[in-house]
Order: structure tokens, then sequence, then C-alpha cells
């Protein structure tokens, strides 16, 4: 199979991408490995804003439903249940449907697998009925099912103090939120009122989670001793980290920041990373929201396009200037300290491999980027 | 933490196997890997990474970002080996096995 | 247990299937996953860990951790949080490891 642009991932960065790719005329295969598109957007029926030009909050899912039919309407070729296993000597990137193996041969990659949820130990954290926060707003959202009755929450982050909001709209009892650190680490005023009855432990972990065949008690360990509850599931939110598996078997130069999830590839401005055909869009270039996500897949699909021959070179910094100016308009305004993490990410690896800023980027970046 | 608490699920590897490889001399996850089994299974360190590497780290004293990430392989996610073997005239398994062994990676 | 009536969402299953978890006859929703289909017949422990024989069941529903795996269709290992349940499924625990190298194997 062969190609003008591949992208990996069907979430929304992905379909941003591809969507972006297909408008200007190149030839776009997009490869998801679940049996429909949308990603983690199909359980996140929270509500999102600003969005790219639009303060107007939009449902995830409905975000997703609207990505999906532009990308549906357009020429992309979509390649459901497909999983990428690998890249050849030659950079063929292996897809498997699980039936067959096939090399797919594209002039450039852009890939956006997305954030996975970090793990968090704790004796008996295997039993059934243990689960990341993520996991049980799938099953309620996507699958419409009960992962369990009562349950405690481990983490105090935005999106924990989210899905248990969702949780206890569906019926569920949230038992407590336990938190190891001194104080809750979200500070979402609407969210922190929504949990005001729920107990909660700081500076506490989880001791035990035991049951015989399923999770049914919990103990807590708190500053003032343990506590023994009686519940069924346990919903881990430690955080995101972007995926990088597709892009150590491309290759590409990886580095660790903290604020951005972890370890992720280097890129520059053009979202390319250090292997040229590869560039990297959504989460997976720092845990970021959803603006910055639709954004890093227009302008990874730009960068792709302009070096194809598919937009001028004009036009493409043209745009490139726009997006981002609204990357980091909604970025320092969401999230800071990611906008600083991304813009050290970037400045770095262009220092490393001596290549210039782009006008475009010293605007936006402003302050951060002394030289 | 019990120092029974197991760290990779699908190998079942506890934070005692893990902390007596450090003893032993492993300063990486791939070093672990070999003394242990950890992160071998079938989800191939996707879940227990940062786990294991936090604890290199606490035990250690090394930050973070000084311990390496494990080495990756081919397949990226768990495939069948009918899967890899079917269609293998149009350069399939043949090249996924073989460019391996021609790099030298084995 | 089933969701009958979401919150915010609109109803999305119409059609029912019936599948076999462990020669168990069990109804679910065409478009559930094999791992949702189980929870909402309150069955949550899928398998058994492979050294330890500890009950597994679903962790990241992501297609990532494969604590979910069972056997369908006479196929083992296969994730049951991202394969859809079908009609006629036959499903059945994920045990621990087959011993190979038993003498049942001329060992």
């Amino acid at each position: 199979m062969e190609t003008d642009i591949l992208v990996i991932g069907g979430g929304p960065a992905g379909m941003s991408a591809a969507i972006t790719a297909d408008r200007a005329g190149a030839r776009v295969i997009l490869v998801d490995e679940s049996f429909s598109l949308g990603g983690q957007l199909r359980q996140q029926t929270q509500h999102f804003a600003p969005l790219p030009g639009s303060e107007e909050k939009v449902r995830g899912t409905a975000l997703g439903n609207d990505l999906i039919k532009k990308l549906e309407a357009s020429k992309v070729k979509i390649l459901k249940k497909h999983i990428m296993i690998g890249s050849y000597r030659n950079e063929n990137i292996g897809v498997t449907d699980g039936e067959k193996t096939f090399a797919i041969q594209s002039q450039k990659n852009i890939i956006a697998p997305g954030a996975a949820e970090k793990a968090k130990i704790f004796p008996g954290w295997t039993i059934p009925g243990v689960m990341t926060a993520g996991a049980a707003q799938i099953l309620i959202n996507r699958e419409r099912v009960l992962p369990g009755k009562n349950a405690v929450m481990l983490g105090s982050n935005d999106y924990s103090l989210e899905v248990a909001r969702q949780l206890k709209a569906c019926g569920v009892t949230i038992k407590a939120i336990v938190e190891d650190k001194e104080q809750m680490i979200s500070s979402d005023m609407e969210l922190l009122h929504d949990m005001k009855n729920v107990p909660v432990y700081l500076n506490s972990t989880i001791e035990s989670a035991t049951g015989k065949e399923e999770l049914n008690k919990v103990v807590v360990k708190t500053p003032a001793g343990l506590y023994e509850m009686e519940a069924d599931l346990i919903c881990i939110a430690n955080g995101f980290d972007p995926i990088i598996e597709p892009f150590e078997i491309m290759g590409c130069n990886l580095a660790y920041h903290k604020e951005l999830g972890g370890w992720l590839p280097e890129y520059n401005v053009y979202f390319q990373t250090s292997n040229p055909s590869c560039y990297i869009a959504g989460n997976a270039a720092g845990i970021t929201t959803i603006g910055p996500v639709l954004l890093t897949g227009e302008i990874a699909a730009i960068g792709a396009l302009e070096e194809l021959g598919f937009m001028e070179q004009e036009e493409a910094e043209a745009q490139r200037k726009e997006l981002w100016k609204e990357l980091a308009e909604i970025e320092k305004r969401e999230n800071e300290k990611t906008f600083r993490a991304r813009s050290e990410l970037i400045e770095g690896f262009h220092q490393k491999i001596g290549m210039a800023f782009p006008e475009e980027f010293n605007m936006v970046n402003g302050g951060a980027h002394n030289g | 933490m019990d120092k029974s608490t197991i760290v990779c699920r699908c190998e079942e590897i506890n934070i005692d196997e893990i902390e007596t490889a450090i003893k032993n001399g492993a300063e990486t996850f791939d070093d672990i890997k070999r003394l242990t089994r950890c992160g071998m299974g079938p989800c191939q360190s996707k879940t227990c990474f940062y786990p294991v590497n936090e604890i290199i780290a606490e035990y250690t004293g090394m930050p973070l970002n000084e311990v390496s990430l494990p080495r990756l392989r081919m397949p990226l996610k768990m495939v069948r080996m009918s899967t890899l073997a079917q269609d293998s005239e149009g350069s399939n398994v043949v090249s996924v096995f073989g460019e391996s062994v021609e790099d030298g990676e084995s | 247990m089933q969701i009958t009536e979401h919150p915010v969402l609109d109803k999305k299953f119409n059609e029912e299937v019936i599948f076999y978890f462990n020669n168990q006859s069990l109804k679910a929703k065409k478009g559930q996953t094999v791992a949702a289909a189980l929870m909402a017949n309150s069955i949550r422990k899928l398998g058994a860990s492979r050294k330890l024989n500890k009950a597994r069941g679903v962790f990241c529903a992501n297609g990532r951790c494969t604590s979910c795996f069972v056997t369908i269709n006479g196929l083992e290992h296969v994730l049951s949080c991202t394969t859809l349940v079908e009609e006629g499924m036959r499903v059945s625990s994920n045990e621990s490891d087959p011993d190979v190298r038993g003498e049942s194997n001329g060992n």
C-alpha cells in the first residue's frame, strides 16, 4: 500500500491532521487500532472549551462525532482495526489487521498515538475491580456498563474528579478520594464543589485492596490511622504519559520532560521529530488539553504538506503562524507550565540540531526564548 | 509499601524482586528485565515501565530522567505468529526478522 | 450492571445478542466489547494470572495492559476490551499458562 501521508492514530490529533492533509490534496491513509474512530473523545462526555476558533463549550463525544463526519466525508483512506506493529529498514510501516501483515509506504508519517494512563501500584492493584479512571469512563460512557457500585478514587487531579462526577451521575457512590499529596491536585472550583460531600484523605495511600476474586475491601492509610471501607471499584488517576512506542521504533530521539508527561520524542516547531519522515501530534507531543491537541495535528500536517509540495512555503508559513499563535494563547491560558515545557523542548531540539527558529515561533514564544 | 506488591502485572514481579536485582547491580529497566523477566510479558512493559523506573530512581537516587527506557522491539503490540507468517512472500515475516538479524539487534 | 438510562448520552445499543461465557448463556448489547458484555452480567473476573494464578479483570480498557485476556471461539489470549461481542460467541476465562512441558506433552 502506498500513500503521500500516513497518519497513525484516529483520535482528535490524528483526525485533525488527516483532514488538513486531505484538504490540501495529499493522498492520506489513517490507521487506527480500534473498531471505531474518535480515540478517547469517544467516552469524554465532559465539555471542552476553548477550541480552536471558538470559546463555545462542546461535549467531547460531540466533537469526536463531528471530526469523524468530516473525516468520513473526505478522501482519506481509513483503516480501522489496524495496528502498527513496527517499521521496516526502508521505513515502510508494518501494519496488521489481525489476519495479515502488510507494509505501508508513505512519504511522511504523522504519528498521533495519544497518551496512556500512568499506573500507580499498591498491594492488590491487580485484583478485578481495580482499574484506571479512563477504563471506568470508557465503561460508563462508551459501553454503558457500571464498573462497580462503590468507588474509591486514587488521585485528586482534574481528570479523577471529572470521572468521579460522571460515575456519581450514573449512580455510583464515591466512597473516598485518596491523595498522597498534602492537598488536592485539582483546583477546578466546579469539580471540587461537585465532590464536596465526598470524604477526602490527604497524605494518604491505599494500604491494601482485597477480595476473594473481586475487590470488596479497601484499606486507606491516613496520618490519623487506617480506614477500612467496603468498595468494589478503585479508579487509579495518576496522570498520563505520552505513548512513545511508534516513535521509538522509528528511531526518533526521546527526551524526558516531567511537565509534558515524561518521556516523549523531541520535535521542532513544525512538529517534526529527529526522524525527518515522522511528524508528531496530539498528547504524544506533551500532555495537554483538547484545543492544542487539535492544533498540533494541523501544524504537523502543514509541515508534511509543505515538504511534499502540496502547500507553498508562503502559505504554509502564514497558516502555521496563525495556528501557533492560537496554540500559544490556549495553552498559556489553560496550562502555562505545559506551554513553557513545550517551548523548552522545541528550543532545546533546535539548538541541538542547529536549526534556526522561524519568525512565527519567536513571535508567539515571546520571552521564553532568549536565543 | 509491602515488598510483595506486584509491579509487573504480566510476569508478576514484585518490589522485592526488583530491589534484589538492583542490589545485584541492575541499573536500568533492561538489567532488571534480564534478571527477573519483569516487562517481558504480553504487554511488553507498557504498564510497568514507569513504576519500575520510579523504583530504580528511588532506590539508587538517580533522577528519573536518567533512568533509561526499556529496549523496545517489534512487534509493538501482540500479534499472532500465523498473522506474521501470512502472505510471507509479500516481504512480511522475512523482512521483520531478517532485518533485525542483519542489523545485529539480536 | 447495564446502564439503561445514561445521565447525558442518548441510548446507544438496540440489538441484543446471546453469547456464552464458560458455557453459560448470557445476554449482551450488540456494539459492546466482550469485556463490557461480561461486566454487564456482573462478571468481573476474566481470567487468572500466569504465574500466581490470581484473578484478573479489566484494567486499562484500552488494549494496552493485556489484563483482560479471554479465550474466544477457541483462540487464546484475546483482548476482551477491544473485541466486540457477537451472536453465539463462545468466550471462556483466560486460565494460567498451560504446562507445555508437562508429562501429557511427552516430556
